[in-house]
């Protein structure tokens, strides 16, 4: 009975974008462009310079492509489902998620994991063809799509986290917009969206291994790449998984909080 | 004068209202500095590693970065409110602004005070001065004052797409979906000599998402790179002129929007 | 025990920041914000039998919010006692959530970008209701409300009145025992209302759900509530049926009687003025805080004479609740 009522709450976003093909055209093509931009930026940039940051130019293409792939696997239009919790605080139906049986913070994870594994269909479709065209180099070996496979996994994690936390914000500020634009940016940024965090200087990079960001998308694909080699992946996979205890720690104890904020406020 | 009168007086109202959600208020203050900074790292980072990008020097690159800040600073505190017009017509704001008499557009961009626009102009600023130090340039009263033209230009142009957008959203309301997407392109994209890319994506952005009028074009006409941009060095030259038209067009295209706006949700 | 709504003493109080006025103020309370409490209700009780339909009435503001997110787990109370069929609803949040359902007006607990149905399978699976009760019930639920001409639609498509009856029916499928209706039919045209009503009622005496209801459509009280609650500004201000409330707050009846014989001697009954008279015509109005209900004075009146005919002209409860509001505004 468990088991049903999470794939029905998992499969909700699955099934509202099913719901509505031309929202999944606009993925496709979204997807599409931004491949063909970033992969033609990196090799323009690559075309007057050889091997940079340890980074040479089909290693950075593969790296800035896999980025967009992957930024793919959580970022739908979550709001034209009207389901994230600013939009329950501000039409005041968070109500409904503290009237069920089904405990807020279950709910939450379970259509979070819903979310992932269909944006990881997008990503995966999205990275054979680009692998099939040549945009992407294949891994080194079967070790390093293990490891990376694994670190992938606990980058996510780490990712969920971080959405967790900032959505958790909205219990206490009513709105998140700032915050949202600041975490996606930073997350954009420090995980290595924008460009590989191996181009930046060290003191920036310093800065970035004390936070959770590069520990998202940051480690896997330099994994991926051979940027990391396998003999220093262990210690960066120990940093993920870190991570994912720390992060699960707080986001529980928000949880806790914002219940007792719903529980003295009334939502 | 009496709209003046109105838009002054809302204004101060909506930056108190700010002020009511202390929590937000103080982190968009605080946090709005380490992002503008991390911009600027990110563009700098960009130039230090690959010099000669596009046959530019890294000088001459920066003020790419530095036009496009300014413009969309200013943009934001102006303008900005475009952006959430999708969302506004999806919870049903418009149809209450269509009631009111003063137009639409206007009862938008009063919706609410950009306290980042606060932080984001500081630091574009920031760079822009930066850029002008390190630049060889003679920077004569001629191109000082283009320079100028060329950032309101580019305001307006972020505006145009936005308003277009906004167009759209009216009649079909999920084109909000692509506000994000056109933000970040206009982030990423608008700070590159976009002669690094090959022809036909430069000429995508150049003509079907003429970001390239924001920053790339007029920055290369002030360097002496705009008769090597793909584009006709009279285009070049007209950016700011771009921007202009494109927001007068887009205001009409609202206009027209408008009257055939057809409300959502029955 | 089993679905009674019991509440003893309930009180709560709310702390909120006063902004200062003006630019210089705003600033200022945020650096050292200014907190007031506020009574949102004060020492309420009242109780709802199993079975029982029990409408909470009382002008905006008064309480009636805070009452039912207290009942049903929203919002722990500052003192008193409250049970919902036996559970204490904010010391048991999950398990008083499988014997309550709720409605709150224009809110939907939908899915924005699903068809109803869907909504329905996933709630079915979070209350873990078997699949062939779920079956039944929606098929029950669907022959009252119509459901199936537009279940298939995703919400955001929905008119209001299609959306609420889909909330509705959303909130009792799990054959919750008490049910919390926050002014369910606000903004619904009368056939949807009627139908809406009809549900109601059809739950109340056919499945025994004990529904606690606010509204301010005194139509819906009318047709609905045996029994109703009134408060203002926090506060209890009576316990009763509709009669009572007219009686206490609205005593303004009057009955036109044309007597057959118009020489009868027509004299007052108990709690029964004779008002005027006029040949046949004699008006009667109610006398003291005794006086019947315009019904009872009706058939009293036609006992005791032979009447031609009769004209009632009645204090609609409208007319009684804004009397009713005003007193106990100013009483309080």
């Amino acid at each position: 009975m468990a088991a049903l009522s999470a794939w029905r709450v998992a499969r909700v976003t699955p099934l509202g974008e099913l719901n509505a093909p031309p929202r999944m055209t606009g993925v496709a093509l979204r997807l599409l462009v931004q491949v063909v931009l970033v992969a033609s930026l990196w090799h323009g940039l690559y075309s007057h310079t050889g091997t940079t940051a340890g980074l040479g130019e089909s290693q950075a293409v593969t790296y800035a492509v896999l980025a967009v792939l992957a930024s793919r696997l959580r970022e739908l239009d979550q709001f034209a489902g009207r389901d994230t919790v600013i939009q329950h605080m501000h039409f005041g139906t968070i109500v409904y998620w503290y009237l069920r049986p089904l405990p807020p913070q279950r709910y939450y994870a379970l259509r979070a994991l819903g979310e992932q594994v269909y944006g990881f269909a997008w990503a995966l479709g999205g990275y054979l063809i680009c692998l099939a065209a040549g945009v992407v180099e294949p891994p080194g070996s079967a070790a390093v799509t293990g490891v990376f496979l694994l670190s992938l996994l606990l980058g996510q994690w780490v990712l969920h986290y971080i959405m967790l936390a900032t959505d958790q914000w909205c219990f206490w500020a009513l709105r998140n917009n700032s915050a949202i634009l600041i975490i996606i940016f930073a997350q954009n940024l420090l995980s290595g969206v924008y460009a590989p965090l191996w181009f930046f200087p060290d003191w920036f990079v310093t800065m970035s291994s004390f936070l959770p960001f590069q520990a998202t998308l940051n480690v896997p694909l330099s994994i991926y790449i051979g940027r990391i080699p396998l003999s220093d992946a262990a210690g960066q996979l120990a940093v993920q998984a870190g991570w994912v205890v720390v992060l699960a720690l707080f986001t529980r104890f928000l949880w806790r909080r914002a219940a007792l904020r719903v529980v003295s406020q009334g939502g | 004068m009496n709209a003046l009168r109105i838009t002054w007086r809302v204004t101060r109202l909506n930056f108190r209202a700010q002020l009511e959600y202390r929590a937000e208020f103080l982190l968009n203050v605080a946090i709005g500095a380490i992002w503008q900074v991390s911009v600027i790292v990110f563009a700098t980072v960009l130039l230090a590693r690959f010099t000669g990008m596009g046959g530019w020097d890294s000088s001459e690159v920066l003020l790419i970065p530095a036009t496009r800040m300014l413009a969309h600073g200013l943009f934001v505190l102006l303008l900005g409110r475009v952006h959430f017009i999708g969302r506004q017509i999806q919870e049903g704001r418009i149809d209450i602004y269509l009631m009111r008499p003063m137009p639409v557009h206007r009862q938008v961009q009063l919706s609410y005070f950009p306290t980042n626009a606060l932080g984001d102009l500081t630091v574009a600023a920031g760079l822009m001065v930066g850029a002008l130090s390190r630049s060889e340039l003679d920077w004569s009263a001629g191109r000082i004052s283009y320079l100028v033209a060329a950032v309101v230009g580019g305001m307006l142009l972020e505006a145009a797409l936005f308003t277009a957008l906004a167009c759209a959203s009216l009649r079909f309301p999920a084109a909000d979906y692509w506000s994000r997407w056109l933000e970040e392109l206009l982030g990423t994209f608008g700070s590159y000599p976009l002669n690094v890319l090959p022809r036909a994506v430069g000429g995508f952005l150049t003509y079907a998402l003429p970001l390239a009028f924001v920053a790339y074009l007029p920055a290369a006409v002030l360097t002496g790179h705009g008769h090597d941009t793909g584009v006709p060095y009279w285009l070049a030259a007209s950016a700011p002129l771009v921007g202009v038209l494109a927001y007068l067009g887009s205001r009409l295209l609202w206009r027209w929007s408008l009257r055939h706006y057809t409300g959502v949700n029955g | 025990m089993s679905g009674s709504i019991e509440v003893h003493g309930l009180s709560r109080v709310f702390h909120t920041t006063v902004r200062r006025p003006g630019v210089a103020g705003a600033l200022r309370s945020l650096v050292n914000p200014e907190r007031v409490a506020k009574h949102a209700v004060s020492d309420i009780t009242f109780d709802v039998a199993p079975g029982e339909l029990l409408a909470l009435l009382g002008p905006n503001g008064a309480g009636k919010s805070t009452t039912i997110k207290v009942l049903t787990g929203i919002l722990t109370p500052t003192s008193g006692e409250v049970r919902v069929a036996g559970v204490v609803p904010y010391q048991e949040r999950e398990r008083n959530a499988r014997n309550i359902g709720a409605v709150f007006g224009q809110r939907t607990q939908l899915w924005w970008d699903l068809p109803a149905r869907e909504s329905f399978a996933i709630l079915r699976d979070i209350y873990e209701v078997p699949k062939a009760e779920h079956a039944a019930r929606l098929k029950e639920f669907d022959e009252l409300l119509d459901l199936s001409s537009f279940w298939d639609t995703r919400v955001r498509h929905l008119s209001l009145g299609q959306r609420v009856r889909s909330d509705l029916a959303a909130a009792l499928l799990h054959d919750p025992q008490v049910v919390f209706l926050d002014e369910p039919t606000i903004g619904m045209d009368v056939v949807v209302k009627e139908q809406v009503r009809e549900f109601l009622r059809h739950q109340v005496e056919q499945r025994g759900r004990t529904v606690l209801l606010t509204t301010h459509d005194m139509t819906e009280v009318e047709r609905l509530a045996e029994r109703v609650v009134l408060i203002n500004h926090g506060r209890l201000v009576l316990d009763g049926s509709l009669d009572e409330i007219r009686r206490r707050f609205g005593s303004t009846w009057q009955v036109r009687a044309t007597l057959a014989d118009a020489h009868t001697d027509a004299v007052a009954l108990p709690g029964i003025a004779l008002l005027r008279r006029d040949g046949p015509q004699v008006v009667f109005g109610p006398d003291g805080p005794e006086a019947p209900t315009v019904n009872s004075a009706l058939k009293a009146i036609i006992e005791r004479y032979e009447v031609t005919g009769v004209a009632i002209d009645e204090a609609d409860l409208e007319d009684v609740m804004r009397n009713a509001y005003a007193q106990a505004g100013a009483a309080a």
